[in-house]
């Protein structure tokens, strides 16, 4: 066979080097042309990553055993002789960057599928590339200061699962900054500063999200054929809502990216929710935060340091049980009735157990009480004004006629904590004795100082522990309609449900109320319609399409996968043609997104649905590639 | 004879404590409505002399077994503890004292209402305190033997025992009147610790009913004109306790179709927009699915409602058209001028604190613009007023819908845990009653063939998590959940067992006696008919002795089983395998199908493998005899408290022997 001369530009030589000429002939393997070219490069180095790129074409060469002649190579192909992983920086749901060696030969599904056993992340099919929204050039001097953690010196493993060390893969417990990554990957971040919130990319309409619907990344192709280059930023996102096998003890990155992905998408109003599930999740917010700076270590501790957290807890409950019974030599003042006119009366009030009495002074309250009021099953709302020196407890007690509505009105603030605390238990049947009266009294005084700090500073002052300028936890839409300390206390009414919560439990939390939002895991995309002269919304969620009419915002119908009976898509009018049970037949064109992101969603879920927890440790990699990869599967 | 001699005197001192404290109960009047723990009223009874006079015949005999479990299961428990029976004269002395108490005291009552309970509670305690002086205080854990001669062991214990019948008394009881559809009723005690599951067991029990999952507890007011299906999680006590002084609220045990419909057919909740007729036909995959889609992931997904619904505004009496939306965090309107988008929503009313009612009849009390209307309300209220939400619906179809998913987002997970529970008490009964009844006289009403016929492979599948209640210690130290001695003793669930498996089970499961109404199967099982004579009492009463739910701890102590969470049904990956060609749907791949077999059940209870068609069966049975078995095994770990069922086989011959002395006292 005649030899002829390819020419290779090794990328390590840098990117002025001429391209390395080699005398080759088309029978010649590629593993032979590769050995050809790193003799006469005369470096010595591990070569082992390295593979030939195929520019014209956009393909890797990889089979070493194949011919030229079998891959159709010939003198004027122009190939790049480059490592497979390469840098990458990776925007991670929590808004930090990481730059790691991500792999760009292989599919995008495996390359999510070794990010993710380096940041030690289960169920990777739930995750996938999204290319970020283009930042505005004009504030890049801001972008520089970015801190990014490095990743990319951890040595790249093959094995399906790293092992662990300190419940962290091995290789984040090499040194303290690689801990300090770990660190960053699995506890959440604090909430972030109202203008961050507002600086960032909003997406305002059904159309706006459905434009980012349609940057995911083809997953069963390279990122390099789908002109990602070295160093490129991408987003790591999840992206198929159907979150399984949840286990807090094993999934601590994937919970803490999973709940900074859903707070994002609050915060941004990404999904829409109401001002009540608002105020929720703000407190929830503010509780997580608290809980996971007081609780610096994972998510999960061991068993045993559980065992004996909850025997000390045991102790404290009988210590307190007999310290705290009563509080009571408090006066507060009280005004029955909203309607009287009266202004408030003194009296002396005694907490005792779920019930308050109350005496004509503290002399008389050895006898009979004016009145008892058992405060199990009550409301309690706070009306305070520090700045006015207003502590307001408003009570309204159930009765067989109503509810009695009931104000107490504390001196100071060291009173109302106490008080409004007491309340807060006894509403929920505890009494003073219960564990988390301390507790309960020291998240009311953080809420009070809270309210004093962002009333001086106008909400700029930078979050310390104590207080968090609640602009911090709320979507933009509230920065405008409420001043920050008319949030406070709205806050912590909700907040009041959730203080007791542990940080799991309160991640989870999050996650449910996230997740029982109507709008919850739907992905936009604007298609046409066969036979439909208009644009129109498709929501592709979980177990179900839904139609939406743009003008109106209405959906116009849904329908479910598990009346699906066969999907295809005609890939040379970019048509997607869908059939369900009952002879209901859909067609439509992608008008936002490329076809192949709708059919990747639609068997991306299919795909979910199908894992079970008998093969749960093993991905049917296979499955997902037919059930998503179109052409490719073929 | 002579110890059971002695134990009926010690049961005559625990009813007139019952009595008096009945008497006692008259005198305060309750303003406010006070949760005291110690306190046994009675509910259900306009006043005291009828109370006490329907008392007089035939429910005392029921309070009497229930008083008699109760007494057992504390004697068990202290026997066990303590190893040696060295205590069969209970010293009545004991008992005695606190009834006095109550009733010289309630004068201090009057002037508070909350004060008659801790007067009460300081009563019950003196007594104990001055007898016990030596010992430890009240809360007679007293694990730890104490260290004196013999002669002061007896004592010890018998003052144990004192302490634990305290304890016991501490615990709040209402007697509680339960009307039958026949208008006939059954009075029994129930306990602040008792979930209404476990009282619906007890009826179950009593009644001799088909137990199928609608069976239920409704409260009604006539007030107010409501009436709420009590949550089978729920205690009963704790509602029951917010009824006024003079109340006519009822408590009525009746079937209600609409209480579990959500888990029959989901598809008229979650799909309620699609065409209803293709509803009707929906198979039974598909409906498994949606439960498990809605109640199986790590959020429960409450319905999609939105409709306008008819609002009585605040103290107003004109009805107002709104449009409203469900969701998981409350109930919510459109506001007039604005769009139906999440962020302008106003909240009408969220759940933690309200519960959700049936109105009846408010056209001609409301002028309501239709009948089916429903309201929200917190549970204390009990009189007309403007802190209660009332709402009106179209038609029944969208009262249902909004009342289920009110439901749904208010009481979550549990609604499906309760249905899960309550199909499993449907199945074993099934069982049971199938063995003492020829199945063919029931009539085949069922209103729900399809969830039947699956539910023997789902009380296999699911985990036994509803439990806790008896397992747990605390009803170890308490009488509920009576032990299950009866096995030696009545020859019924025995032969029930040969009967099953031998006889071959598979089509039975179809035409079970299910869902006839109350009256008629009694007749079947028993001879005397239900509207309460005293013999039949008698023939009744030993059922009480059952623990309501022996099938129940037989599940609860096999391991878990593995199923639980993997069926979620792979749906139909099925069909799409050929993607890009258009191919017909593939051949239903069988590796999908097939709900996990309950294999892993059988070898799990360490049992031959019963012949496998019917799995229900075979694991009820064996449940019915596990018990004692698998339980003996567990005193060693928790020494100081172990469970009644401990006693087993000699407790129910004393059981048997009591009820015969018994019985003998009567003639007399």
């Amino acid at each position: 066979m005649a030899a002829w001369d390819l020419s290779v530009t090794v990328e390590d030589l840098g990117s002025d080097a001429p391209p390395v000429t080699l005398s080759v002939d088309s029978g010649l393997h590629v593993g032979g042309v590769i050995l050809k070219l790193v003799e006469k490069t005369q470096i010595k180095r591990d070569w082992s990553d390295h593979a030939l790129w195929w520019e014209q074409k956009q393909r890797w060469l990889l089979r070493t055993a194949w011919t030229l002649d079998k891959y159709g190579i010939h003198a004027d192909a122009r190939l790049v002789f480059m490592p497979q992983h390469k840098p990458l920086r990776l925007g991670l749901p929590n808004g930090i960057t990481l730059r790691l060696r991500a792999c760009f030969s292989s599919s995008v599904f495996q390359t999510v599928m070794g990010i993710c056993r380096m940041l030690n992340i289960r169920h990777p099919e739930e995750l996938s590339l999204l290319q970020p929204v283009e930042e505005k050039k004009k504030k890049k001097d801001k972008n520089s200061a970015e801190e990014i953690y490095d990743l990319t010196e951890v040595p790249l493993s093959s094995a399906s699962r790293p092992c662990l060390y300190n419940g962290m893969p091995a290789h984040f417990a090499d040194s303290p900054q690689m801990e300090a990554i770990y660190k960053m990957l699995s506890v959440t971040q604090p909430p972030p500063a109202p203008e961050v919130i507002a600086k960032q990319y909003r997406a305002a309409s059904v159309v706006d999200k459905a434009h980012i619907h349609g940057r995911w990344l083809d997953s069963s192709r390279c990122l390099l054929q789908q002109g990602i280059q070295e160093n490129s930023r991408l987003w790591l996102r999840f992206k198929y809502f159907a979150f399984y096998d949840m286990e807090p003890k094993y999934d601590v990155v994937r919970l803490t990216q999973l709940y900074e992905q859903a707070r994002w998408a609050i915060l941004l109003e990404d999904i829409d929710c109401t001002e009540e599930e608002m105020m929720l999740f703000g407190a929830l917010q503010y509780h997580i935060s608290k809980v996971s700076q007081s609780e610096p270590q994972m998510l999960s501790s061991s068993a045993a340091m559980d065992d004996l957290e909850s025997a000390l807890q045991s102790l404290e409950v009988k210590m307190e049980g007999e310290s705290i019974d009563d509080m009571s030599n408090v006066i507060v003042c009280f005004r029955p009735k909203r309607m009287t006119l009266k202004g408030y009366k003194q009296y002396w009030f005694k907490f005792q157990d779920t019930s308050i009495s109350y005496f004509k002074s503290k002399e008389e309250s050895i006898g009979e009480p004016i009145q008892q009021i058992n405060l199990k099953g009550c409301e309690v709302a706070p009306d305070v004004n520090v700045t006015a020196q207003k502590f307001l407890i408003r009570l309204l007690i159930p009765a067989p006629e109503g509810m009695n509505e009931v104000y107490l009105r504390c001196e100071n603030e060291q009173q109302y904590a106490q008080w409004m605390a007491g309340c807060r238990l006894a509403s929920k049947g505890k009494s003073l004795a219960d564990s988390s009266f301390q507790s309960e009294i020291q998240s009311i005084r953080s809420f009070l100082a809270m309210q004093k700090t962002s009333s001086g500073t106008h909400g700029n002052a930078p979050a310390n522990d104590e207080s968090i300028n609640t602009h911090s936890l709320v979507s933009p839409r509230y920065h405008k309609k409420y001043k920050a300390k008319q949030l406070t206390p709205r806050i912590l009414d909700a907040y009041q449900n959730v203080a007791q919560l542990s940080l799991t439990d309160a991640v989870m939390r999050f996650l449910q109320i996230w997740q029982a939002l109507p709008d919850f895991g739907l992905s936009y995309v604007v298609v046409r319609f066969k036979g439909s002269r208009k644009d129109e919304v498709l929501g592709i969620g979980p177990n179900r399409l839904i139609r939406i009419d743009l003008a109106v915002g209405d959906v116009v119908k849904t329908w479910r996968y598990n009346n699906m009976k066969q999907w295809n898509v005609n890939w040379d009018i970019r048509q997607v043609a869908i059939e369900f049970e009952g002879n209901i037949n859909i067609a439509f064109a992608c008008v936002t997104a490329d076809c192949k992101i709708v059919h990747e969603f639609i068997g991306g879920y299919i795909f979910m649905s199908t894992r079970s927890r008998a093969k749960s440790d093993t991905l049917n990699e296979e499955l997902f590639h037919k059930l998503t990869g179109g052409h490719e599967a073929l | 004879m002579d110890d059971i001699d002695a134990m009926f005197t010690d049961l005559l001192g625990e009813m007139d404590l019952l009595t008096q404290s009945l008497g006692q109960e008259t005198v305060p009047p309750a303003p406010l409505p006070s949760t005291d723990k110690e306190v046994n009223y009675s509910i259900g009874y306009a006043d005291l002399n009828e109370s006490l006079n329907e008392l007089e015949d035939c429910d005392l005999d029921a309070l009497m077994a229930d008083l008699v479990a109760d007494l057992n299961a504390t004697e068990e428990k202290f026997a066990a503890q303590k190893e040696v029976l060295k205590v069969p004269s209970l010293p009545p002395p004991d008992l005695p004292p606190p009834p006095k108490g109550l009733s010289t005291h309630p004068a201090s009552s009057l002037a508070s209402p909350a004060s008659p309970a801790s007067s009460t509670s300081s009563n019950v305690s003196t007594p104990a305190s001055s007898t016990a002086s030596p010992l430890p205080p009240p809360p007679p854990q007293v694990p730890k033997p104490t260290k004196e001669e013999m002669e002061a062991n007896i004592k010890a214990d018998k003052i144990k025992l004192a302490l634990e019948k305290l304890k016991e008394a501490k615990v709040k009881k209402l007697v509680v009147k339960v009307l039958m559809n026949d208008g006939s009723s059954k009075t029994l005690m129930v306990d602040e610790r008792q979930t209404v599951r476990e009282v619906l067991d007890n009826l179950f029990e009593k009644t001799h009913c088909d137990c199928n999952v609608d069976w239920s507890l409704v409260e009604t007011n006539p007030d107010l004109q409501l009436e709420r299906t009590f949550e089978d999680h729920e205690n009963l006590v704790e509602p029951l306790s917010a009824w006024t002084r003079d109340s006519e609220n009822k408590v009525l045990f009746q079937e209600r179709g609409e209480k579990y419909e959500v888990f029959k057919n989901p598809q008229n909740f979650y799909l309620w927009k699609k065409d209803k007729n293709a509803l009707k036909d929906m198979k039974d995959k598909d409906k498994e699915l949606l439960i498990q889609e809605n109640f199986c992931g790590t959020s429960i997904i409450v319905p999609d409602l939105e409709g306008v619904m008819h609002l009585k505004e605040d103290g107003k009496k004109s009805w107002k058209p709104r449009l409203f939306q469900l969701r998981a965090s409350g109930i919510y309107y459109v506001p007039k001028g604005k769009t139906k988008s999440s962020r302008d929503l106003i909240c009408f009313v969220q759940f933690d604190n309200v519960n959700v009612y049936y109105g009846k009849d408010f056209k001609g009390k409301y002028k309501a613009p239709t009948d089916f209307c429903f309201f929200l309300k917190h549970p204390q209220i009990q009189k007309e007023s403007q802190y209660i939400k009332y709402l009106c619906c179209d038609d029944a179809w969208s009262m249902n819908l909004w009342v289920t998913g009110i439901r749904i987002a208010k009481y979550g997970a549990s609604l499906y845990e309760n249905y899960k529970t309550a199909e499993k008490a449907a199945v074993s009964s099934v069982w049971t009653n199938r063995s003492s009844s020829t199945p063919s006289s029931s009539n085949p009403s069922t209103p729900s063939p399809t969830i039947k016929a699956k539910s023997p492979s789902q009380a296999n599948g699911h985990a036994p998590k509803p439990q806790q209640g008896p397992v747990s210690v605390d009803f170890g130290n308490v009488p509920p959940p009576p032990p299950p001695p009866p096995l030696s003793v009545f020859p019924h669930p025995t032969p029930p067992l040969a009967a099953k498996s031998s006889s071959k089970p598979a089509a039975p499961q179809r035409h079970l006696p299910t869902n006839f109404p109350p009256p008629p199967p009694a007749m079947d099982l028993l001879p005397p008919p239900p509207p309460p004579p005293n013999e039949d009492d008698a023939l009744e009463a030993p059922p009480d002795f059952l623990p309501p739910p022996p099938p129940a701890i037989g599940f609860g102590s096999l391991p878990p089983p593995p199923t639980f969470n993997s069926p979620p049904l792979p749906p139909p990956p099925v069909s799409f395998r050929g993607v890009d060609q258009s191919l017909p749907p593939p051949p239903p791949d069988p590796g999908f199908l097939p709900p996990p077999p309950p294999q892993p059940m059988f070898t799990g209870a360490g049992a031959p493998p019963p012949p496998p068609p019917p799995p229900p069966p075979a694991a009820v049975p064996r449940a019915a005899i596990r018990p004692s078995g698998s339980v003996k095994k567990m005193p060693p770990a928790p020494p100081k408290r172990t469970t009644p069922s401990l006693q087993g086989g000699d407790g129910g011959d004393f059981m048997s022997e009591l009820m015969l002395a018994m019985n003998k006292k009567r003639v007399h």
